[in-house]
């Protein structure tokens, strides 16, 4: 164990990850548990007595490029696995923002995805075996290093988003890829929303498969779309050619993207101020949800995986504004049978602006899983979704 | 018996002998008589029987289709069996955001025959799709040939509603593509009837693919066939599925379905890769000419939509056709890293000849998801069924100690919760237990299934020991 000062500690197993969550659960000690210190915006955690730092649980415990998985320690950063990966030609299919400094189990723990994710699933589609300290001292596998498995409840699911509020992710298995050989990307302006998002919906669902199909629009009066594919070069042609007969069909005009989304991805990065509220709308609705967040007092930029229906509104501007803003995003999500949360706030924003996930069904289980899972209810106080 | 009539009318509960020997079945080898059966036609029937159930500590033993492969719709503790046969409803099919809403009776097949115009399916697909259900999809977590590159059911599934064991209806979920808080839809998706009662079901649909290329291979061995299944996916390609079939399995298939498999391979690999038309050719071609490289004796590409049909008919009618070279099988469901496919198939071999059994493959072989089928004859005694489980469990341990899995996708159920000891440590068991607790306080939901008990898994559990 390293001694980081008094209230933080790094681990360097997973037993010992394991015992101090036990030792804090037997003192009452609340507990916070950090990756790479890139999401520590998100809910409404306050002060802890400890803090779990997962620095020491690094590296990579298996990669068989054969059989397209990878094994790592929960506090491996995500930068260094595709490094690794990208020595055997592989990647691991994730583009979720912050992805520098980001560690495997915070992306995990906060279900932290990209513009890909339509294309190659998500965290909990990716993610097949992982190793959980528990608050009763004890380190729970679940799940394993087969792509396919069906043994046993898949805790899997159970973790990703659970922002550490279960336990401590410290082995995790995922699905991994060859990196394609071709790439290649379409940028487009339109003048209205709904062509913007008519455009992504038929790219999105188009036979040649992009891998990213994303719609912005800021405070300029355009909205922007950019679609990207990889692959076999035949077919990353051919779905930039699908993409630019969409877009043309509906008077958008086309230019070659460049690194565009790499900028969109980072919204949370940037959003320092004012509120970013984040939201998941079933995907033919994100139109009318991004028309109103555009007519928003103070909206300042939307950013929406289009294929997937998760779009980020950031709201800027005085106090009441933002909070109305952000209050009106949320029910506006609801509305259309999605649901979201203030993903981040300013500081000063923090006791006006609760992170205040709309309501969610389930939230009696939600509650008696928490309760089964951390009794004393040390781990991430203020995250839990119930 | 009478409470359950008086409480939803007789037309929707069986209690008579002859009806309830019917329910004794699913698709594996296991046994057991319901006390009664209920056929409910809302939810608000499910949460009225559950509540009555939970009342008088009755077990609940939801059932589809009755084809599940490892005893989950037994009511080994007896209890009431729930036919979703009448809530078989496609509530509707949301084409402009990639959702259906169904009931958990509907045929997974029926899904994807009413997606169809809107150029759309439901990507699981269990050779058993034509009669299996949606609803035992979930429970299951079932897969199919064309998972390798698209998925299971816990990746197709946004939304449930559910019934709890006291009958209280919760919603988890819905059309978008995550929800806030814990992932309870996925938590629930392969919990095996265990956790509640599927009433209705949210899915994604997703665009047909715009074309397909299927290729069939023959190999003088298995080892061979292997090979070719590693360097494919070395070669950084992930079909759309990899399936394998041995001599044994061939025999059979081409008796019964006359797909037009060579009898003399050793092996046989049935590969189909799809997607834009726009390079798929090229995709063929390598594929060709790595199963070329390792030694493959024959190659034939499916040039008509028909062909490939009969191809894949032959695939999918595998199991059934097994009933050409014998009177009953065992099937078995392990998994292991893909790279392990010849070694673990050498075990599968050598299990069946210390036994005297004769064992026949077809399998999943891009995903490592093998399926031994172990032949024997109930009429020469009870003792041969013991005879396969044990070949089975060698089987399964070899999986497991490959770094694999007991099962891919036909559940752990009666038949294996004594094995889960084998996979999961005491401690990651008491993980999943909480979650049982958390959903199943009372323990009504199909009891005896997933968890090892401690009456039925006492002997193995002595054996383990010695």
């Amino acid at each position: 164990m390293t001694a980081i000062g008094i209230r933080a500690a790094a681990p360097t197993d997973a037993a010992e990850c394991a015992r101090m969550l036990a030792e804090a659960s037997r003192d009452r000690r609340t507990v916070r548990v950090v990756g790479g210190m890139t999401k520590s915006y998100i809910g409404d955690v306050g002060d802890t007595d400890t803090e779990v730092r997962t620095s020491g649980l690094a590296g990579i415990v298996d990669h068989v490029p054969a059989d397209l998985t990878v094994t790592v320690v929960g506090g491996t950063r995500m930068a260094d696995l595709a490094d690794a990966l990208a020595r055997a030609g592989q990647f691991l299919p994730l583009d979720p923002p912050h992805a520098d400094h980001a560690t495997i189990g915070g992306i995990i723990a906060a279900n932290s995805n990209g513009f890909w994710r339509a294309r190659y699933g998500g965290v909990r589609d990716l993610l097949i075996g992982t190793r959980i300290a528990l608050p009763d001292g004890t380190v729970a596998r679940s799940g394993g290093r087969v792509v396919k498995n069906v043994a046993g409840y898949d805790l899997n699911k159970l973790i990703t988003g659970s922002f550490g509020t279960l336990g401590v992710i410290v082995e995790a298995t995922l699905k991994v890829l060859p990196v394609p050989t071709a790439r290649d990307g379409v940028v487009a302006t339109f003048a209205r929303g709904p062509d913007a998002f008519a455009a992504a919906s038929a790219i999105a669902r188009a036979a040649s498969r992009p891998e990213a199909v994303a719609v912005e629009r800021t405070a300029r009066d355009d909205w922007r779309l950019i679609a990207t594919a990889r692959g076999a070069a035949a077919a990353v042609a051919r779905a930039t050619a699908d993409a630019r007969r969409e877009i043309k069909a509906r008077g958008g005009s086309a230019a070659i993207a460049a690194d565009e989304l790499d900028e969109l991805r980072e919204l949370p990065a940037r959003a320092t101020d004012g509120a970013l509220v984040r939201v998941a709308v079933p995907i033919a609705a994100q139109s009318a949800f991004a028309d109103t967040a555009a007519r928003l007092e103070g909206f300042a930029t939307l950013v929406a995986d289009a294929a997937s229906g998760v779009v980020r509104v950031h709201v800027r501007g005085d106090d009441d504004a933002v909070t109305r803003g952000a209050e009106a995003l949320l029910l506006a999500a609801r509305m259309v049978g999605g649901g979201g949360r203030v993903e981040r706030r300013a500081e000063h924003l923090r006791a006006r602006l609760p992170a205040s996930p709309t309501r969610t069904n389930g939230g009696l289980l939600m509650r008696r899983i928490k309760d089964a899972f951390d009794p004393a209810g040390i781990l991430e106080p203020g995250r839990s979704p119930a | 018996m009478r409470g359950l009539v008086d409480l939803l009318g007789p037309s929707k509960v069986l209690g008579a002998r002859a009806d309830l020997v019917v329910y004794e079945y699913d698709g594996a080898v296991d046994t057991a008589t319901p006390d009664a059966v209920v056929l409910p036609e809302s939810t608000a029937d499910v949460s009225a029987l559950a509540r009555f159930c939970h009342e008088h500590a009755v077990p609940i033993v939801p059932r589809g289709a009755g084809t599940g492969l490892s005893g989950g719709a037994i009511p080994v503790e007896g209890g009431v069996v729930v036919s979703f046969a009448r809530m078989a409803r496609i509530v509707e099919i949301d084409a402009a955001n990639l959702r259906a809403i169904v009931q958990p009776g509907v045929i997974n097949l029926h899904l994807s025959t009413a997606a169809a115009p809107y150029g759309l399916h439901f990507v699981p697909d269990p050779s058993s799709q034509k009669a299996c259900t949606l609803g035992g999809n979930v429970a299951e977590n079932s897969g199919g040939p064309h998972t390798l590159a698209y998925g299971v059911t816990t990746n197709h599934v946004t939304g449930l509603e559910i019934v709890l064991s006291d009958g209280e209806v919760v919603r988890l979920g819905g059309k978008a593509i995550e929800h806030e808080g814990y992932d309870l839809v996925g938590t629930f998706v392969g919990s095996e009837g265990t956790l509640g009662l599927v009433t209705e079901i949210t899915v994604r649909l997703v665009p047909l693919p715009e074309d397909k290329r299927t290729l069939m291979a023959a190999f003088e061995t298995m080892d061979a066939a292997s090979e070719t299944v590693s360097a494919i996916i070395a070669a950084g390609i992930v079909p759309g599925a990899i399936e394998m079939m041995d001599q044994l399995a061939t025999e059979a298939v081409e008796a019964a379905v006359h797909a037009g498999y060579p009898l003399d391979a050793g092996a046989i690999l049935l590969v189909e890769v799809d997607g834009p038309r726009d390079g798929l050719d090229d995709i063929r071609q390598r594929i060709e000419t790595i199963c070329r490289e390792n030694g493959a004796r024959s190659i034939r590409i499916a040039a008509t939509a028909l062909e490939r049909e009969r191809l894949w008919a032959g695939r999918k009618g595998a199991f059934a056709a097994m009933g050409r070279l014998s009177p009953d099988y065992y099937v078995q469901d392990g998994v292991i890293p893909r790279t392990r496919l010849p070694e673990i198939l050498r075990v599968v071999k050598g299990a069946g000849e210390r036994h005297h059994l004769r064992v026949a493959n077809v399998f999943h072989a891009g995903d490592g998801n093998l399926h031994p089928l172990i032949l024997f004859d109930l009429r020469d005694g009870p003792e041969e069924l013991e005879r396969a489980k044990a070949a089975g469990l060698e089987i399964l341990t070899a999986c497991v100690e490959a770094g694999g899995s007991l099962t891919g996708e036909h559940g752990i159920g009666m038949e294996k919760n004594c094995y889960m000891p084998l996979q999961f440590a005491a401690q990651d068991l008491a993980a999943m237990r909480r979650v049982k607790e958390a959903f199943d306080p009372a323990g009504l939901m199909n009891p005896g299934k997933v968890f090892p008990t401690p009456s039925r898994c006492r002997e193995f559990v002595l054996a383990a020991a010695r």
